[in-house]
């Protein structure tokens, strides 16, 4: 941010002056102006949204389902807030569960601003500020949230370092407000979670267009390559480095060792969860070894020569289990140093000897140096390693022999499988119950710490689908970063008018209530019915974890554009930015509306108009929250399966209380029925066929034309009789004129909509904003 | 001797307010006192008579023709109660259920007021106790009985950990107990 003050001439006693440009703050060079006119909220604080949080908030009051019945947050607690009471300092359970809100999604913020530091940290270093910022020649609009949010064009790596800045300051403010003593009113913190959800958002975009520019990943392009991924794919023939986290620097940099030396391909690189799919947009040689939920399946494996840890959804446990298998760890990150001796300033040298000798885990935070440790060690200590350190059949057969079918495991599984009747079943020699509880186990190991027998559960599930795992070896399409504009021009127009049904994407961790093949199902199901599909991070993974019926994954199946009846993989957890990205582009672009500092008018514009939906089908993390709640914010509703209820809340609409869905009719300023459109912002689902036909009920939008309605309506009616067997209790709420009506259903749908009263209403050109109306009758 | 009540889940401990535990029988005296049953089944129940051989849907329509119910099904079992014709009954997920179940002002599916007991049966275990979370903060005048095989400290009242065969009995002396006092 800086401050201009231009004197033309002044002539005084002190001095005479002509032409004299001061410029205090950021020194803007000749030529980097941006015409664009600032919005009324760049880099907004945290009270600077306030008024649009409250419209949102008001249609879709949170509904919170509390996990624990206490505060524990002060020495005044325990306090019980059961039903009403409240604690020693005042608070109650409603405001309380506010606050969890915005702690889970502040975590969620700093992770990704965290993330967002060090990557762009390390690409300064190694590449200088000066570098560009270039993610693509199709993509003119380089970075929709930071031109959204921050109000700034970035043009090169040390642009985003205000950005970081302001990261920095809002999440500091953010976690103050969670202190005891601080805020107090449900709907603020909420207000305030939703302002976190927005930097997490901001941060994912900076992290990843840095990226992108600075390492060479793809530059959106749709037909990235098919790589491997699976536990499977993994050639255990050679030394194998697995890298589990989100930060591709220390990985990449095995890579460059490698590549200089020229042996990377006899060395394999895989990854699990974020750095994998970061990795593989890094060099296509790199492997998926899977989602999360493989993390400490394929640990325990033994597989693994070097594990490198870095940042975000690390086990607490990783460490030492890999040491009990013989696997050497490096912790790369500040943020997990895991009490490991920091060897950072040692020299290559020394730091392989100590860990193939007396310290087989340290702490590196040098990703160069992590690079040609981890590339020599890994090479020297694969001969020791001889063979899986997985159970055997005999051992599994020899553990089950302990149960007692007390199923302690089955009452500790967070999704309640039944593994107590599988490993039973295991003590009869009947591997298959078992076999089963593989495909669809998150891979968490509660059920090891239950087990007063002392099974090692986990390892017995493993070993008992040894040939299930050799089998898991699928493709999966490189994450392609960006939307490219040029796809915007092609679709922006019928997404908005509703011709293309709505953008689902499948987003989110892998904490499923039945394995991932129902995400692929329902992912499959939205590309047939020609809804653009787009996914990233571990969901991502878990779509190419599946084949259909000809033996195909969804990624051989479908091509990589965003189209219709296409999926897209965007790639990790940061590149999340781009589907963010692709909705406010849609605006910019299609719609021409100003992006810069001008949230309040994208929001409102995404929430009436463009049918985007995200499926959060194994939602685990923070994180996931945050992005779910910063989408939230720009108008995109999010649907979370199951587990998600643990997030404690939702947004969620009353689709009977039309009050709530009036809108101002920016042509004329009158106050119009919208329908429930969407219903929710954020809901929690019990089942898949739940959450189909949530979601195409919740691509609709009052902007829709006709055509565009008919097209989301037939979808809706279709899946719902689908799935449930009847048409929709609501479906006159959905529909505003005959025209509305596929033709093919009419004779079905009109007597319904008689019976229930309907009457036509007009399509309004909607705005919640009123200063959006153009002219006033 | 005493029995330890524990809920299903084992980290799922609750604080000072927890579902008073009922035997079946006891679940269908209490339930003859209701005058506006609400039947949620969650969706989860179609799983259960695979697994526990207990007809969830079946239960819950015997319940509410039973006592003028209205049943409340998830989206994902709503199918299974298509031969259902003399029940009021409704499709609707289980949050949106809750959400409106919680507003003191709803008047019910029917418009004809509040319900004065609201059965849970049928959902997933972890999905159905932040539910009952929801209305024992939230609704703590709304009275919710849960008669899943598990005990759920987060309803009003609840039966205790069964075995598949003790809970299919103790729904069917329930059921009993109902149609003979009709």
């Amino acid at each position: 941010m800086a401050t201009k003050i231009s004197i033309k001439e002044l002539d005084s006693q002190f001095a005479k002056i002509r032409g004299l440009d001061l410029v205090i703050g950021k020194v803007v060079e000749a030529g980097e102006e941006w015409s664009e006119p600032v919005g009324p909220t760049p880099y907004p604080d945290i009270t600077a949204l306030r008024g649009w949080d409250q419209r949102i908030l008001a249609r879709y009051p949170p509904f919170y389902s509390p996990l624990s019945d206490f505060c524990e947050f002060c020495t005044y607690g325990k306090c019980d807030l059961t039903a009403g009471k409240q604690g020693a300092c005042g608070i109650d359970m409603e405001a309380h569960q506010g606050k969890w809100s915005l702690l889970t999604c502040v975590m969620g913020a700093a992770c990704h601003a965290t993330h967002a530091h060090h990557i762009v940290e390390y690409l300064i270093k190694k590449y200088g500020e000066d570098h560009p910022i270039d993610v693509g020649s199709e993509v003119d609009i380089e970075a929709p949230l930071i031109r959204l949010i921050a109000g700034i064009k970035p043009k090169k790596l040390g642009d985003l370092k205000e950005v970081l800045t302001y990261l920095d300051n809002q999440v500091t403010q953010l976690t103050s407000a969670t202190a005891t003593g601080q805020e107090q009113s449900p709907i603020d913190y909420e207000s305030k979670a939703l302002h976190a959800g927005m930097l997490d958002n901001l941060a994912l975009e900076v992290a990843d267009i840095a990226q992108v520019s600075a390492l060479g990943l793809p530059k959106g392009n749709s037909d990235t390559p098919l790589v491997e991924i699976g536990m499977g794919a993994i050639d255990k023939s050679k030394p194998v480095i697995l890298c589990v986290g989100h930060n591709v620097a220390p990985g990449s940099e095995v890579i460059n060792y490698l590549e200089d030396k020229g042996t990377y391909g006899s060395v394999e690189v895989a990854g699990i969860c974020c750095t994998a799919h970061d990795l593989t947009r890094y060099s296509k040689n790199a492997k998926i070894v899977g989602p999360i939920s493989r993390q400490l399946m394929f640990v325990r494996s033994g597989i693994a020569d070097i594990l490198i840890i870095d940042q975000e959804c690390v086990r607490a446990d990783v460490v030492d289990e890999a040491r009990s298998v013989g696997t050497r760890v490096i912790a790369t990150s500040d943020q997990i140093c895991a009490g490991l001796p920091d060897l950072t300033d040692k020299t290559p040298d020394e730091i392989v000897k100590a860990l193939l000798t007396d310290t087989p885990a340290v702490l590196v935070r040098n990703p160069a140096k992590v690079g040609e440790v981890a590339a020599r060690a890994a090479i020297e200590a694969a001969p020791q390693r001889k063979s899986e350190k997985g159970l055997k059949d005999e051992q599994v057969l020899a553990n089950t022999s302990r149960c007692t079918l007390c199923r302690e495991c089955t009452e500790n599984c967070p999704i309640n499988l039944d593994i107590g009747y599988a490993v039973n079943a295991a003590k009869k020699s009947n591997l298959e119950p078992l076999q089963k509880i593989f495909q669809e186990c998150i891979g968490c190991g509660r059920c090891d710490e239950a087990c007063p027998q002392s099974i090692p559960v986990l390892s017995t599930i493993n070993a008992a689908s040894t040939a299930k795992i050799k089998e898991e070896k699928f493709t999966i399409r490189v994450g392609r970063g960006p939307i490219r504009d040029t796809e915007i021009r092609n679709v922006g127009r019928p997404i908005v008018m509703g011709e293309i049904p709505g953008v689902i994407a499948f987003v989110g961790c892998s904490n499923y209530p039945g394995g991932n093949e129902d995400l692929a199902k329902m992912a499959d199901e939205f590309a047939k019915r020609r809804y653009i599909v787009v996914t990233s991070g571990c969901a991502a993974s878990d779509l190419a974890r599946y084949r259909d019926e000809n033996g195909q994954t969804l990624y051989e199946k479908y091509p990589g554009d965003f189209d219709a009846g296409c999926i897209v993989n965007t790639g990790s957890c940061v590149s999340n930015a781009h589907p963010i990205g692709a909705v406010i582009k849609i605006a910019s672009i299609f719609a021409k509306r100003n992006l810069r500092g001008n949230f309040e008018e994208i929001s409102d514009y995404i929430l009436n108009r463009i049918g985007a939906v995200a499926i959060a089908w194994g939602s685990q993390h923070q994180k996931a929250m945050a992005i779910a709640t910063g989408a939230n914010r720009l108008g995109v509703p999010v649907i979370l399966g199951p587990q998600g209820v643990k997030h404690r809340r939702a947004y969620l609409g009353r689709s009977e209380d039309n009050e709530k869905w009036m809108v101002l009719n920016a042509r004329d300023g009158k106050k119009v029925y919208g329908g429930p459109a969407p219903e929710h912002l954020l809901y929690v689902a019990e089942t898949i066929e739940e959450t189909m036909v949530m979601a195409a009920r919740l691509v609709m939008r009052p902007n829709d034309t006709p055509k565009g309605r008919m097209i989301k309506l037939s979808n809706y009616i279709n899946l719902h009789k689908q799935l449930y067997g009847t048409m929709p209790d609501d479906v006159q709420r959905f529909v505003r004129a005959e025209t509305d009506l596929p033709v093919t259903m009419k004779d079905d749908v009109i007597p319904v909509l008689k019976e229930r009263g309907w009457k036509p209403i007009e399509i309004p050109d909607p705005t919640l904003l009123d200063r959006m109306v153009l002219r006033r009758e | 001797m005493s029995a330890k009540i524990t809920s299903y889940e084992t980290a799922e401990i609750r604080g000072p307010k927890l579902a008073f535990n009922l035997t079946p029988e006891n679940c269908g005296r209490m339930l003859m006192r209701s005058k506006r049953l609400l039947v949620v089944v969650g969706g989860d129940a179609l799983k259960m008579k695979v697994a526990d051989g207990v007809d969830v849907p079946e239960v819950a329509a015997r319940l509410a023709r039973n006592l003028g119910g209205t049943i409340v099904a998830s989206p994902g079992v709503f199918k299974a109660f298509q031969s259902v014709s003399d029940v009021k009954l409704i499709n609707m997920g289980l949050e949106d259920a809750v959400n409106r179940l919680k507003d003191e002002s709803w008047k019910g599916f029917d418009g004809m007021g509040a319900y004065d007991m609201a059965v849970f049966i049928g959902g997933l275990y972890y999905f159905q106790s932040m539910m009952l979370s929801t209305l024992k903060h939230f609704a703590p005048n709304q009275k919710t009985i849960s008669l899943d095989r598990f005990y759920h400290p987060n309803a009003t009242f609840s039966l205790e950990n069964l075995t598949p065969d003790k809970w299919k009995a103790g729904l069917d002396a329930m059921l009993q107990l109902l149609e003979a006092k009709k």
